[in-house]
């Protein structure tokens, strides 16, 4: 799943500005949505793009390539948690760079799908006159679910979101001089921009040297990725308006509303969870303690690409704090279970530092489907609640009992109307009971 | 009688409207240098006439007021100000209504404004600096940053008025982005000093300032030189799209009522900002010993160390905030205009509707304002029917009537729309809807920001109003109100505001 930010000047002195260092520490906040492979574009004063892409993270990759950064005052940039995962660059008939989160309906493949996109797109603006319009008839034909950001060798930075809205894309800007957006709102905090709202679904916004222009937003107030509360989105963000760490606490309250469990000790599972055991605690009125302390980087279990890395990476991440656990009852809180290796290393481990119960509770219901729009979900078979029911996995992980919210619950702790909310990796298929 | 009215923009269509709804029934005469459709049309129908001519050269403006037998000439923009028109006009015995050339240094030059009011210790002020090249400027800022952190977050400007360079917002708050904040500033540094390079009058060229955050409005004023009589509040919009984002322009639509203050703004906060307008202007009679009579305005924020402040003054009405306040008044305009002549303001009654809030819409030609020249020229149709039947007002700016009666564009601001009702939303809800009635013929777009007077900026507006009230009450609950403080490591606690006095005094006890 990639991480998108588009960065835009006006005004006189422009040519001071340099989109790169901006853009690198925008992406460096959006690096939970992955980090595998690093692209960038810019333009500047010559009206040609420059592009550089390569492996991640994004620390990493602006060091390696210190001397050889576009520069330019303008620019879009993308981090993918996909390996080989860079900006589409099509060169004719109207020359382009596009960085696309989610997945057009244009092919089976994610990858495929984003270049026949970006073509469509650089025949469009090449022939129609009136280039906003004909972006906006193009989002609202292409299906599927996807936000992008593009720029033309034109200085042109399109930006939009197609009318299903599953995919986040945030806009901001500061004093007179600098416009951007961005997959989430903790990148515009780090950029130095002040937030000014969503990019509405079915929205297209476009910057041009003499314009800041947007179509008409879709009537549908759209069908918001629910996974992006639960897991995807970065604590001090704000997706769609909505709070990430409110929503998150308030899952954490919900949970415990709907699954209570006899405990001494709520412990959560770091990062994600944090904030929904914190919200546990405050409902169950169980005290929380930290649990773990984490050695190295804060690497996401379930989108690292081999058995082996995972299992190192979780050892890793989770040092029990003994004393935390030792003699008590807990309750670990944990945001969901893929294959279930987290989990069960996780029970084991406190279970061998001295607890005696552990219930899990997890702050979302079993995912069972993989992402139509690209979000790293494996497919079914790889999904350990596609095959286990709540006992089953309980017995696996070796908890003393393990629950999920419903489908029900998250959207109610979440508070958007169901018809706002996809849930498709909840319930596709459904989850054995 | 006969009035003679100077400048061809928005504001200057709606002075023209006010006083041709007046019980006095002037005849109506104007001088501007486009010849604005609505202007055009209201002399007409006044038994006056619109010519075009240099509004900033003495001698055409009096040459044609003589030529009228007009009795008083009422100056809009600042620019004839700065130019000496209303010295020229009453020299030669003629009433005007109009800042005179030195009283409109307040506007003229940011820096004489700052040293005004830090040398009558008046409230309202921000710290600041002139410089006389940008080495100087990027010297002083690299050697200070650390001693006096204001220097980070700062607003660049021309030390005075200088032809379409701007105002530059510079915020220096992240650590990581610091070395491309720097650099900007600098580079920003010497494209002032070139372009100031041509105004030898003045040894400063540069003006830093302390940049502030807060909600922004304008307070316009009448003023004879003896009492200074306030307006409506009206909240301007200068970015020129939706949600304060891209350029900086004149002014893209603004908002009043329907009180006295905004709906964000406070009535104390109302009474303070008055209090300071009638500092500067008592400061700077004081300081030139030349009576104040036309308008006055202060362009405020309401900002965390000081409560309300001044960031410019207008030696005029503002444009497109005149639309608004003139909506508003229910005085005769010519009333007001004779009494700020007679020198008997204090005896006047100036009264405004409570009961309507007014929402103003500029419309602009794509192009405006980075690319003026590719904004220029093109015909426009206007549907007046349409826009009557909506209820709204249409106020023509920057355009220009053709022999054929056709309106073309200038370049920059082409009209406003306004609309009223109850309350902002609705207003500007009308003015949406009637948006489709002004077209440019030649399929050149137009655009204009269709969120000022939606509930969903009044929100930002209120939010960040109340987040600066928070700070700036509680400075002035615990006495610090006004003062800046900063503790520097082996240096301890240090006011650049004493320290900015001290500068000031420093060439004077010299020389």
């Amino acid at each position: 799943m990639p991480g998108l930010v588009g960065f835009y000047t006006f005004g006189e002195g422009r040519e001071n500005w340099d989109a790169s260092h901006f853009i690198r520490y925008g992406l460096g906040a959006l690096q939970g949505r992955g980090q595998e492979s690093i692209s960038l574009a810019t333009v500047g004063p010559g009206n040609t793009l420059h592009t550089l892409a390569g492996k991640g993270g994004v620390e990493d990759f602006f060091e390696k390539n210190k001397t050889s950064i576009p520069k330019g005052f303008i620019g879009i940039g993308q981090t993918s948690s996909y390996i080989d995962d860079y900006l589409v660059h099509v060169k004719t008939p109207y020359e382009l760079v596009l960085a696309l989160d989610g997945k057009t309906d244009l092919h089976e493949n994610r990858r495929e799908a984003s270049k026949l996109f970006a073509r469509q797109l650089s025949q469009l603006l090449h022939s129609e006159n009136e280039p906003l319009k004909a972006t906006s008839m193009l989002v609202n034909k292409i299906g599927g679910g996807y936000s992008f950001v593009a720029l033309t060798h034109k200085r042109a930075l399109i930006s939009g979101r197609n009318p299903l809205g599953v995919k986040p894309l945030e806009t901001g800007s500061v004093g007179f001089d600098i416009a951007a957006v961005a997959s989430e709102t903790c990148a515009l905090d780090v950029m130095g921009i002040d937030h000014t709202g969503p990019v509405e679904t079915g929205e297209v916004i476009m910057f041009t040297p003499e314009d800041i222009r947007g179509n008409a937003p879709a009537a549908d107030a759209g069908n918001f990725c629910s996974y992006e509360y639960v897991y995807l989105a970065r604590l001090d963000s704000t997706v769609n308006t909505l709070p990430v760490a409110k929503a998150r606490n308030s899952i954490g309250r919900e949970l415990a509303k709907a699954h209570p469990a006899k405990a001494n000790v709520v412990i959560g599972v770091p990062e994600t969870a944090l904030p929904i055991a914190n919200g546990y605690s405050q409902e169950s009125g169980l005290p929380q303690e930290p649990g773990f302390v984490r050695t190295g980087e804060n690497i996401r279990a379930a989108l690292e690409p081999t058995q082996k890395e995972r299992l190192v990476g979780v050892q890793l991440k989770l040092n029990p704090i003994k004393s935390a656990i030792e003699n008590k009852d807990v309750v670990l809180v944990d945001d969901s279970v893929v294959r279930g290796n987290t989990l069960r290393n996780t029970v084991l481990n406190l279970k061998r530092n001295g607890a005696h119960q552990v219930h899990v509770r997890i702050g979302s219901p079993a995912l069972v489907s993989p992402c139509p729009y690209g979000v790293e979900i494996p497919d079914a078979d790889e999904l350990i609640s596609s095959s286990l029911d709540e006992k089953e996995l309980a017995n696996h992980v070796a908890a003393d009992s393990v629950s999920f919210m419903t489908v029900e619950e998250l959207q109610r702790a979440i508070g958007l109307p169901r018809q706002n909310l996809c849930m498709r990796c909840f319930e596709n298929g459904g989850a054995k009971r | 009688m006969r009035i003679m009215g100077v400048g061809g923009g928005a504001r200057e269509h709606a002075l023209a409207w006010k006083m041709s709804l007046s019980d006095h029934k002037p005849e109506i005469f104007w001088i501007a240098e486009n010849r604005n459709p609505g202007i055009h049309k209201i002399c007409k129908d006044n038994q006056g006439e619109l010519r075009t001519g240099r509004t900033t050269d003495p001698k055409t403006i009096v040459r044609s007021s003589r030529g009228w037998g007009v009795d008083i000439v009422v100056v809009g923009p600042e620019e004839p100000g700065f130019n000496g028109i209303p010295d020229a006009l009453e020299k030669e015995g003629i009433h005007c209504v109009g800042a005179s050339q030195e009283l409109s240094i307040i506007e003229r030059s940011k820096a004489d404004l700052r040293r005004l009011q830090w040398e009558n210790n008046l409230p309202g002020k921000l710290l600041f600096r002139t410089f006389k090249n940008a080495r100087e400027a990027s010297d002083y800022i690299r050697k200070n940053i650390g001693t006096q952190p204001w220097l980070q977050n700062i607003v660049i400007k021309p030390a005075r008025q200088s032809g379409g360079k701007g105002v530059k917002l510079i915020e220096d708050r992240l650590a990581h982005l610091h070395e491309n904040k720097g650099r900007f500033k600098e580079a920003y540094f010497d494209s002032l000093q070139a372009s100031m390079a041509a105004y030898s009058d003045i040894e400063d060229k540069i003006l830093v300032e302390e940049k502030a955050w807060g909600p922004e409005y304008s307070l316009q004023c009448f003023t004879d030189g003896k009492t200074v009589l306030g307006t409506p509040l009206v909240q301007d919009n200068k970015s020129a799209h939706e949600f304060d984002s891209g350029p900086e322009t004149g002014g893209m639509g603004s908002i009043s009522g329907p009180d006295l203050a905004l709906p964000f703004i406070t009535r104390d906060e109302y009474d303070k900002s008055l209090k300071i307008v009638e500092g500067i202007v008592e400061a700077i009679q004081k300081k030139t010993g030349k009576s104040y009579h036309g308008m006055v305005g202060g362009q405020m924020m309401l900002t965390e160390n000081e409560g309300p402040t001044i960031i410019e003054m207008y030696s005029r009405l503002g444009d497109p905030e005149a639309l608004n306040m003139l909506a508003m008044l229910k005085t005769d305009i010519v009333d007001v205009f004779q009494a700020i002549i007679e020198r008997r303001l204090s005896k006047l009654k100036l009264e405004f509707t409570n009961e309507d809030a007014v929402v103003v819409k500029v419309v602009a030609p794509n192009g405006y304002p980075e690319k003026k020249e590719k904004a220029k020229g093109h015909p426009v149709q206007v549907f007046e029917t349409n826009i009557k039947r909506n209820g709204c007002y249409l106020f023509w700016g920057n355009a220009d009537l053709q022999d054929n009666g056709e309106a073309v564009t200038g370049g920059s601001r082409l009209l406003a729309l306004m609309a009223t009702d109850h309350t902002l939303p609705p207003a500007s809800a009308l003015i949406e809807k009637t948006m489709s009635s002004i077209q440019l013929t030649d399929g050149w777009g137009l655009y204009h920001r269709s969120d000022i007077g939606s509930e969903q900026l009044l929100a930002k507006r209120w939010d960040s109003a109340e987040r600066v009230r928070r700070l700036y009450q509680y400075r002035e609950e615990h006495g610090t109100l006004g003062r800046r403080m900063e503790w520097i490591p082996k240096v301890g606690t240090i006011d650049p505001s004493q320290l900015l006095l001290k500068e000031m005094q420093g060439p004077e006890k010299a020389g």
